[in-house]
């Protein structure tokens, strides 16, 4: 950790020395280490020291952006000279007014100094643990354990000047049989939340009443969706339809549909950043405020997330999404998803079923199909199962679907009470926050004859 | 720097690792995406920073740093020596390496033009100028297109004595027409989806693609599929496009032959690989005409270097031969498994990850047809061409794959054209209904700059040579 001082001093004087109308200043830094394993052993075993500081500056409405992962003054000088440069060689944005102004920020715990330190040997011993467990029921674990810490700092010409330091711990465990996979995970900034013993358990659980999977002919099922697969789902959906981007460009099932019913009343979605239940993060990478912003409520379509210059082009104000300058020509993106809870147990939405399955979580999605219906594609992975009148009957093979997401939370006959945060690839600064949920009908399109 | 990193590697002996290496690379990017008449972003970025990968106690350590001095060198060091008694603390056996002649060389991508001498204004003015023929309808919602030029050094020094400096040269563009009527929403692109088309090359790379040239078509094609009717399912022949081939040529072939995968250690974020060890000389992956090889030196491929990042020359190596699956990516540590050498397929991301096993230049080679006379063979099938979506199973057999366009082939040529197209199958079963493979005259290296593998995630630029191909009864049209 570089610490609040020095970087907001450092970023400080670089602001100062721009002769730009508006310059903004980026840092983002941190220590992280990874351990991966497989077939019972580590195999891959990492850290890493990084920083990048990005600036963006405005000639009028010419706007440049450079950046360097090199913290001397030297370099930094270098960078914002780039910015300087390309923003001469640039055209007029029309949407662009003004860098974001001073603001107040919630006041959230998002260190957690254990978290920070832990070390490769801490995280070998957790793990060496349910390797031992997974070994004595002739098991295989593959998965990561990742710990680290990192610093976001804003600074501009108009006043800003956020710093907030963070910790993010993160596991995933899949476990093997010949026959079958399970798999759980766990997220939290807390490295000392996750129990690695009870994630590696529900593994091996999960593996074990999948062994010999049966074969079943695709078609629409019933499912019980765990959290892991809900926000599979959920986080394709935001790339296709959340942001402003796909929003206004009118490839989002939002457009156009706003105040309008798009899915069953029970389908809830918002992106708040502010609720210290999931990943939380008190401002973006424009240091605006990160704002609680309504997506899907009740199953009315409500609205998009924005940064500043997506949110000027409808006369707006940014929500607080913006992303890493480079990525501004991208609009707001939610990072932080909550999908409502209900009031029932895993053991209620399963016990409902009379014929259906259930999935622990999909692989490979892809929604690019058919954005203004939601149509997304993928397999299952890890543990399906099927159920018949409301218990779980062993493991089926996997199965393809291709199915309209705003179709498929037309129906839900049930959520579970508990959420589960699970990670993104945004993990350190957000994630998704889901609960198991039951739906009518799920189109499965495919199986694998080989 | 290479004094710093023939140093760190004299100290690392001298803590008397079983192996190890240091890899500094310093990478210059610059990307310019414009969409209608406004430049959305343009930025430039430098990076760099080294990574240090020992075997210590018979097991891995990697440790990286932006800090590029010599204290902190000896720092990472340490780290990564720790870091490794940590892994070995669940070590099954020992790390071994197959042996391998420490490399000393250089190596430079050729090119004619430094995109990054180019100046910026001609290269936003192409942009805007091919924007504004997409947009001359006003039914395209959005015009975008993209530059992206990548300038990459590379030292790599090991304590078995290799030396290696290679210079990188990467560039690409491309764009996309976004139609929109109502809920209808349909997308053309030129070269390619997914931001165009990759090389290893100079700025003459982008000028080859001729962007403007193709623009028009473009846009009356996006406006088009708005009225056209949706693909119906059923199973048909079908002739698949050189790009979309190229992306089933990585999904179906480029990720199961990576030996990391078959051996397991990818299944925590990609998956595993039906392509098992004993399927090695035994599968007919593909029918007789299918030949497929990993070739690192193919000319201009977005995949082609000099030495991979463990210090391997670039070679080229048969994958699929008349269609029997014959050979692996490989690395130093995963090829004795199955007896052989490495294949130069260790590559990282940049100087923060750890080189994994990754694609070359994965091409499938042209066969015997032109293209005109394979359209005239196909009474009744379909053409398919530019990927829109992509999804494969994790063991790489059950794929997915969503196009830009269909049409019809009716009298040799192309007829009604169908929106929304997807197709699916079994990656052996695909290959075995392949039955003709267009000439050399359309093939073509398709770069892929976005194959993301690895926690951390690491994105490769890899690339696939392809010529449209035909496909015999294959499911088109999934029912929803």
């Amino acid at each position: 950790m570089i610490g609040k001082d020095r970087i907001l001093d450092t970023l400080g004087k670089a602001v100062q020395s721009s002769a730009a109308d508006h310059t903004e200043a980026v840092f983002i830094g941190g220590e992280s280490g990874l351990t991966r394993f497989a077939n019972n052993y580590i195999h891959q075993n990492v850290a890493e020291t990084n920083s990048k500081v990005f600036f963006r500056v405005a000639l009028g409405q010419k706007i440049g952006v450079a950046s360097t992962n090199a913290f001397s003054a030297t370099d930094l000088r270098r960078a914002l000279k780039n910015a300087m440069q390309i923003a001469k060689n640039q055209q007029d944005n029309p949407h662009f007014s003004a860098i974001p102004a001073r603001a107040q920020y919630p006041a959230l715990q998002t260190l957690d100094e254990p978290t920070a330190r832990f070390t490769p040997r801490q995280r070998a011993t957790k793990l060496k643990a349910i390797f031992k467990k997974a070994a004595g029921k002739e098991m295989n674990l593959a998965g990561s354990f990742s710990t680290g810490s990192g610093e976001l700092a804003i600074v501009n010409s108009a006043g800003v000047a956020a710093y907030q330091p963070f910790s993010s711990a993160n596991v995933g465990v899949i476990a093997m049989t010949d026959t079958s996979s399970g798999f759980a995970q766990g997220l939290s900034r807390n490295v000392a939340d996750l129990d690695i013993r009870s994630i590696g358990e529900r593994a091996i659980k999960r593996a074990h009443r999948c062994r010999n999977p049966r074969d079943i002919e695709p078609g629409n099922y019933e499912v019980v969706l765990e959290p892991a697969a809900v926000a599979a789902l959920l986080e394709w959906i935001n790339y296709i339809g959340f942001g402003s981007k796909p929003f206004q460009e009118q490839t989002s099932f939002l457009s156009g549909k706003i105040g309008q019913k798009i899915t069953g009343e029970r389908f809830t979605v918002c992106d708040d950043a502010t609720d210290e239940a999931g990943v939380a993060f008190p401002f973006d990478f424009e240091g605006v405020p990160k704002r609680k912003v309504e997506l899907i409520t009740n199953g009315v379509a409500k609205g998009a997330v924005y940064d500043s210059i997506s949110a000027a082009r409808e006369h707006k104000q940014s929500t607080g999404h913006a992303l890493t300058p480079n990525y501004s020509g991208e609009g707001g993106l939610a990072l932080n998803l909550f999908v409502a809870g209900g009031n029932d147990s895993v053991d209620d939405l399963i016990g409902g079923v009379e014929n259906g399955l259930l999935v622990t979580r999909f692989h490979y999605i892809n929604g690019y199909i058919d954005t203004p219906n939601a149509v997304l594609t993928g397999m299952t992975r890890d543990g399906l199962m099927r159920i018949k009148n409301g218990k779980l009957r062993g493991g089926v093979k996997n199965l393809r679907f291709t199915d309209s997401m705003l179709r498929a939370f037309s129906d839900i006959r049930g959520i579970a009470k508990e959420r589960e945060l699970v990670s993104s690839w945004w993990d350190a600064l957000g994630c998704i926050t889901a609960p198991a949920m039951r739906l009518g009908s799920f189109k499965f399109t495919g199986k694998t004859d080989f | 720097m290479k004094d710093k990193l023939k140093t760190t590697i004299d100290y690392l002996k001298s803590r008397g690792v079983d192996y190890g290496d240091i890899r500094y690379v310093r990478r210059e990017t610059e990307s310019i995406k414009v969409n209608d008449e406004t430049v959305n972003s343009l930025s430039k970025d430098v990076d760099q920073g080294f990574g240090i990968r020992v075997i210590a106690d018979g097991a891995w350590g990697f440790a990286s740093s932006s800090i590029c001095t010599a204290a902190e060198m000896r720092k990472i060091a340490n780290r990564a020596i720790t870091i490794a008694k940590a892994s070995a603390m669940t070590k099954k056996e020992d790390v071994r390496l197959a042996e391998a002649q420490p490399q000393v060389g250089t190596y430079s991508t050729p090119f004619v033009t430094d995109p990054f001498g180019v100046k910026l204004k001609p290269k936003i003015a192409l942009l805007l100028k091919a924007n504004k023929i997409l947009a001359k309808d006003k039914r395209i919602k959005v015009a975008e297109s993209s530059m992206d030029f990548f300038k990459t050094y590379k030292l790599f020094c090991s304590t078995e004595g290799a030396e290696i400096e290679q210079n990188l040269l990467e560039s690409g563009a491309g764009y996309t027409a976004t139609a929109v009527d109502g809920s209808e929403v349909q997308r053309r692109s030129y070269p390619n989806s997914h931001g165009g088309d990759y090389g290893t090359g100079g700025f003459e790379f982008v000028e080859r693609m001729n962007l403007l040239d193709h623009a028009e078509r473009v846009r009356e094609e996006a406006i088009a599929l708005l009225s056209a009717p949706p693909l119906p399912a059923g199973k048909r022949d079908v002739v698949i496009g050189a790009s979309q081939l190229a992306l089933q040529v990585h999904e179906s072939c480029g990720h199961p032959i990576e030996l990391d995968r078959v051996l397991g250690t990818e299944i925590s974020l990609a998956g595993g690989s039906f392509l098992q060890p004993e399927k090695l000389n035994r599968l007919q992956y593909g029918s007789k005409i299918v030949n497929i090889v990993a070739d690192a030196t193919t000319p201009g491929g977005l995949g082609t270097f000099g030495y991979d990042d463990e210090g391997i020359p670039a070679m080229r190596d048969f994958i699929v031969r008349n269609g029997l699956f014959v050979g692996y990516l490989s690395s130093r540590e995963t090829a004795p498994v199955i007896n052989r050498q490495s294949n130069g397929a260790m590559r990282a991301d940049s100087w923060n990850r750890i080189p994994l096993i990754r694609m070359t230049n994965i091409n499938l080679e042209p066969g015997n047809v032109g293209f005109d006379d394979l359209l005239a063979d196909t009474e009744g099938g379909l053409l398919l061409e530019t990927n829109k979506s992509w999804s494969i199973d994790d063991q790489r057999l059950n794929f997915q794959f969503g196009v830009e366009i269909a049409w019809e082939i009716k009298g040799g040529k192309k007829g009604q054209i169908y929106k929304n197209p997807l197709y699916t199958g079994i990656t052996p079963q695909f290959w075995n209904s392949c039955d003709a493979i267009c000439n050399r005259n359309h093939w073509h290296v398709w770069g892929v700059p976005n194959c993301g593998k690895g926690e951390p995630m690491q994105t490769a630029h890899v690339a696939h040579g392809a010529a449209p191909a035909r496909f015999r009864n294959l499911e088109v049209g999934v029912m929803q």
